[in-house]
């Protein structure tokens, strides 16, 4: 299949959707599909071989944060003459009600259009204020993925539609043959040690840091050898400061981590911390901590049940609740048996999230948006979706 | 001259409203166009799940799932909804193997009919939302084509993607 995808969002910064975008790409690629993907970038700017650069993308701010788009007459040529030497089957859009390459490339699109909804956005005034407008834009698209239940329900409730729910999917093999930290993640025994991870904004209340503090301050002080790995962007002192002074060096801070980092990270502790408090749309972050093999401990919230397989990949105590996390914590920590039996089921869980899994299910919504343009059905192996 | 104005200005309003009027037909004629092969497509995948599941119940589970099979595959088009209603609820109750390959191209062909369910819901919608406007019903736009229909049936999904209760 020849395959067009179009990215709102410039390369030359990192992001979930961008990730999501070439993640993608390359599982198609693997499953022996064309695939051509059009971006913001400059022509100079190193980018993977089937990445189209369409341009640099402007600063332009947005509700409240800066989004660095491509649009107007010069981007909406370049969109025009990408479509017309690529001769795809299909066109594959991303968040395509922000204005982008994306909005562009489904207004001068012919065939079946497919598009993927990532953020959880309600219906803001603006919204509402260019509901025709919008309509245009939606009633040129064929089929529509959400990333995540959330998503979906935005789409079903606000934009009066239904949604095929795809996951983002994970690359196991990196996360599960990444090497672990050298020295981490030591010894676990009955009583001490043990290695505990958060990755994430430790500033940010919805990401519930403060609830593994409580819990781990308290138990380290019975649990010699307990450590904690940090990984997320923000100031040394200020996590540091949140710690009383004797435990501090038994606290490690990584600062933002690359991808491969956070690979290398996740597979160098016991337990991986998630206690977020809620705004969790999905937990991507689950999906790759049982890629890389780790025990889960994560908050009761919607997302998390659903990625951790109702508890039964992963531990999930009350929201908010330090006293039971410390439990919980401290119970797994002594009990390898148990920790093994929750990672053996993550491993089984994950293969749902596995990239090439993943792109055959959206390989079938393509399949679903070719038929509905001209009414014939696609053989499974015509399309490579065995 | 005020009175070449007037019929200049009057000339670009009518080719205004012209052009909105031909743009607005061609899209009722798009989004009836594509409904219309949506439909199709849906039945192909109606049929090739019938005819799957009738494979199957040849073989095993027997002659209840093979008579809902024959049923959907002959059903009237005003009964087709309840006999394709009445084979999901069949397939569901005989507990498919997925490592057994006929079973195997009925989970397929589900979950294939299930996607094309869904894009045809969508694709009737905005066809009968862009029908239903005010200047388009007042001009009889397509009136020449009855309006797209809904096909209404349940999730015809037999396995949830991860085993986890949604």
């Amino acid at each position: 299949m020849r395959i067009g995808i179009v990215c709102p969002y410039s390369f030359d910064v990192p992001g979930g959707v961008q990730n999501h975008v070439m993640d993608l790409a390359e599982a198609l690629l693997g499953l022996g599909h064309e695939v051509s993907v059009l971006a913001p970038a400059d022509e100079d700017s190193p980018l993977p071989p089937y990445v189209v650069p369409a341009g640099r993308a402007v600063p332009l701010p947005y509700n409240g944060s800066v989004a660095r788009i491509a649009f107007g007459p010069v981007s909406s040529a370049r969109v025009r003459r990408w479509i017309a030497r690529g001769e795809f089957d299909v066109l594959h859009v991303h968040e395509p009600l922000t204005l982008s390459l994306s909005m562009l490339a489904v207004l001068s699109a012919k065939g079946p259009v497919v598009a993927t909804f990532h953020t959880a956005m309600t219906r803001s005034r603006v919204l509402a204020a260019a509901q025709g407008v919008l309509q245009i834009v939606l009633e040129r698209i064929t089929a529509r993925i959400a990333v995540s239940a959330l998503a979906r329900k935005v789409q079903v409730e606000h934009m009066d539609g239904g949604a095929v729910e795809i996951p983002n999917g994970v690359t196991v093999a990196k996360f599960s043959h990444a090497a672990p930290l050298p020295g981490w993640p030591g010894e676990c025994g009955p009583g001490e040690g043990g290695a505990l991870g958060f990755l994430g904004r430790f500033t940010e209340a919805r990401k519930g840091f403060p609830i593994l503090r409580d819990a781990f301050v308290e138990l380290a002080r019975s649990r010699p050898g307990l450590r904690l790995l940090v990984a997320g962007p923000g100031d040394p002192d200020d996590l540091f400061d949140r710690f009383p002074a004797p435990l501090r060096d038994r606290v490690t801070f990584l600062g933002l981590v690359s991808e491969a980092d956070k690979a290398r990270m996740l597979r160098s502790v016991h337990l991986y911390v998630a206690p977020n408090t809620g705004g969790e749309s999905f937990g991507m972050i689950l999906t790759e901590a049982l890629a890389a093999g780790t025990t889960v401990v994560a908050s009761d919230l919607d997302a998390f049940r659903r990625v951790l397989d109702g508890g039964r990949a992963g531990h999930l105590f009350p929201t908010g609740d330090a006293v039971a996390l410390r439990a919980a914590l401290a119970g797994l920590l002594d009990d390898p048996a148990r920790r093994a039996e929750l990672t053996a089921c993550g491993d089984l869980v994950v293969t749902h999230f596995d990239w090439p899994v993943v792109a055959r299910r959206v390989l079938e919504v393509y399949a679903a948006a070719i038929e509905a343009t001209d009414g014939r059905v696609i053989d499974q192996e015509w399309a490579g979706l065995g | 001259m005020p009175g070449m104005w007037w019929v200049v200005g009057a000339s670009l309003l009518v080719g205004l409203v012209a052009a909105y009027l031909i743009w607005t037909a061609g899209r009722v004629e798009r989004l009836r166009v594509r409904a219309d092969s949506a439909a199709r497509a849906l039945d192909a995948h109606l049929l090739r799940r019938a005819a799957a599941a009738a494979v199957l119940a040849e073989r095993r589970y027997g002659v209840e799932l093979y008579a809902a099979a024959r049923i959907a595959l002959d059903a009237e088009p005003e009964e087709r909804e309840a006999a394709e209603n009445d084979l999901t609820r069949q397939l569901r109750a005989v507990r498919l193997d997925p490592t057994d390959p006929e079973c195997e191209a009925v989970i397929a062909a589900s979950r294939r009919l299930a996607l094309a369910r869904q894009v045809h819901t969508d694709l009737v919608r905005d066809a009968r939302s862009a029908r239903g406007r005010p200047l388009v019903r007042l001009l009889r736009m397509g009136r020449r084509h009855p309006w797209p229909r809904y096909f209404d049936i349940d999730d015809p999904t037999l396995e949830l993607p991860t085993d986890v209760p949604a």
